[in-house]
């Protein structure tokens, strides 16, 4: 007999009782449901720590190394030129460029306000600014920021202290990084924002403050580098010859460690889902087995009529054995899919994307139809078996 | 054709075993159409079981177109069935979960036939045996007289070299029975089928040919009808 015979003769099978084949399929389709399901969670895991941990080929990976001050009013700001200088002539094998980050809100720096020094707090304006509302004079418009026009807005806070009314603050000198700046206008600041005590056009303040320090370095690395091992080095070089470790401390946040730390949740996980999902597959495997028994039994007649008309006993025995398969190979089909839908769900409230590959698949369709074929086996052999003189008589 | 020599068999082992035949000689021609007549017991389902290759467990020696049988083994047995008998029961012996056509074809399907000509030769086998607009009907939905001639369409499929009748009218009220006993003769006559039917109705036994008796394992007597 051609083997699509038998499947289509197997399938036939199954098909006069659907109910019956498809709760016997439910044990299967969850234990491979949730091995699909913890494992895409787990590669999306890897996945995700493999990209925060090393640079990929495809594309140049960044981190940043702040530098915390001991004291909050001193001067420094932590990285100066010569530290960026040293970091690419000793990291450039591995660094493609390091850059100051730029800062554009909340930073602290020493200013002139009329005659008299202070540290202040500054934000930057990108464009127009709409998030803060004037109360006197006008607004940083965004030809101020294209012609990098030396304006600036007070808080109105600081003019009621320094000038008594908001009007005899307009027109004052602000002096930051030896750059003037005039007063145009005063803003109330929002409630929920920082005590912010000027407001700076971004073009304007970035161009004329041409970096020569910051708080935090930004570092670009080549393809292929591990990235979290090669921030750590650039660290502890920092600490040991940055221009201001004695101020402070450089410090890089590796977002590999937190990472692997869920790697380490999931994989103990996966274990234990694993051990569930096994013996989910052993029961829902002895129910295979037992369907297929009493399968065997109620057609009895029917084998025995296959063997009188010359079915051989090796294709009675395919027959029951494929119709085994066929069950759990579908269970273990259905499990797959909800597995993946399951994982894509849970990966929605997690930090990554879950990620169902090819060898996934392979193990759900291996599985499967291992159990079917481990536990279609006996029932399948007594069917084969049965003797034709007794079922005919 | 068909050849037994010193036919014995035994249900059972050792001391317990039961004797059911004893020293059997039989031999059948092509073409002929045979009826083995006996009571209930007598060993006559055994017997057609023996020559219809369903049962290969016996003493003896049997030759089938001189071939040696009884040293054949269980695949061989198969193959053999599948090729050379047909097979009709008392009670049908359809699989109700297949359609008419499907159980038809069963026999051509095990000898590994496209299902395109398995199609065809289905269609002209019901033809024959008068059923042709049952083929996608259910057997449970048919009359035992239908069921029946469904079950001889399954016997003839593959051209068989004879046909193995078990009380083939035993389910049936006598109307029918006449109807297949004259689908039967007619087999006999226009394809010159070799027919070897067990039946214990004497009626049914006279219009074939030839008239086997068995009592006890033991053949009682051997003739020819109407001699």
């Amino acid at each position: 007999m051609l083997f699509i015979e038998l499947l289509k003769t197997s399938w036939q099978s199954l098909r006069v009782n659907p109910k019956r084949s498809f709760l016997t399929m439910i044990g299967i389709v969850i234990g491979i449901a949730a091995v699909i399901t913890i494992i895409a969670l787990g590669n999306g895991v890897k996945a995700k720590i493999l990209k925060e941990l090393q640079a990929t080929n495809s594309g140049k990976q960044t981190t940043e190394i702040s530098y915390y001050p001991n004291d909050s009013t001193a001067g420094s700001q932590g990285f100066s030129e010569d530290d960026l200088m040293q970091i690419r002539s000793d990291f450039s094998a591995s660094l493609s460029d390091v850059q100051f980050k730029r800062d554009t809100k909340n930073i602290n720096k020493p200013v002139f306000l009329g005659n008299e020094s202070r540290t202040a707090t500054i934000s930057l304006v990108k464009g127009a600014n709409q998030h803060y509302t004037i109360t006197t004079g006008h607004n940083i418009a965004k030809s101020d920021n294209e012609v990098n026009n030396q304006v600036a807005l007070l808080s109105k806070k600081m003019a009621m202290k320094e000038y008594g009314t908001e009007e005899n603050a307009l027109g004052s000198s602000l002096t930051v990084s030896d750059k003037t700046y005039q007063i145009i206008g005063v803003f109330n600041k929002p409630t929920d924002n920082y005590n912010v005590d000027f407001l700076l056009p971004q073009k304007t303040y970035l161009y004329s403050t041409a970096a020569q320090n910051g708080s935090t370095i930004k570092l670009t690395f080549n393809k292929g580098v591990k990235v979290s091992a090669a921030s750590k080095k650039i660290a502890s070089f920092l600490k040991k010859n940055g221009s201001s470790k004695k101020e402070g401390t450089y410090e890089y946040t590796d977002m590999g460690s937190l990472l692997s730390g869920i790697s380490k949740v999931i994989s103990s996980l996966t274990y234990f889902i694993s051990a569930i999902a096994g013996i989910s597959l052993f029961i829902a495997g002895i129910g295979v087995m037992n369907m297929m028994y009493i399968s065997v039994s109620e057609r009895t007649q029917e084998i025995g009529i296959r063997l009188a008309v010359g079915a051989s006993a090796r294709s009675i025995m395919l027959q029951f054995l494929l119709e085994a398969i066929m069950l759990t190979v579908f269970g273990g089909l259905l499990g797959f899919l909800i597995g993946w839908g399951t994982a894509a769900l849970i990966s929605l409230a997690l930090p990554f994307k879950a990620i169902v590959t090819v060898s996934s698949f392979l193990l759900a369709f291996g599985v499967s139809s291992l159990v079917g074929i481990v536990f279609g086996l006996l029932p399948a052999k007594q069917a084969a078996d049965k003797n034709l003189i007794d079922i005919l008589r | 054709m068909i050849d037994i020599k010193k036919a014995n068999k035994f249900y059972g082992q050792g001391e317990a075993a039961f004797h059911v035949l004893h020293d059997i000689d039989l031999s059948i021609a092509e073409g002929e159409f045979v009826s083995i007549m006996g009571q209930s017991g007598s060993g006559k389902s055994t017997l057609i079981n023996i020559i219809g290759f369903l049962d290969d467990e016996f003493k003896g020696e049997y030759f089938y177109y001189k071939h040696p049988i009884h040293k054949y083994t269980r695949a061989q047995f198969s193959k053999l069935r599948n090729q050379n008998v047909g097979f009709v029961f008392q009670n049908f012996k359809l699989i109700n979960t297949l359609t008419v056509a499907d159980n038809v074809g069963l026999p051509l399907l095990y000898a590994g036939e496209k299902r395109q000509a398995i199609k065809k030769r289905v269609k002209d086998v019901l033809e024959a045996v008068g059923l042709p607009d049952a083929s996608e009907k259910k057997p449970q939905n048919l009359s035992g007289g239908q069921q029946q001639r469904v079950s001889i369409a399954r016997a003839i499929v593959t051209n068989p070299k004879f046909l193995i009748a078990d009380e083939p009218t035993g389910a049936l009220d006598s109307q029918t029975s006449r109807e297949i006993m004259a689908l039967f003769k007619k087999l006999n006559q226009k394809n010159r089928t070799t027919i070897i039917m067990v039946t214990h109705d004497e009626k049914v036994a006279l219009q074939s040919e030839r008239i086997v008796r068995i009592l006890d394992g033991r053949i009682l007597s051997d003739k020819k009808v109407g001699a």
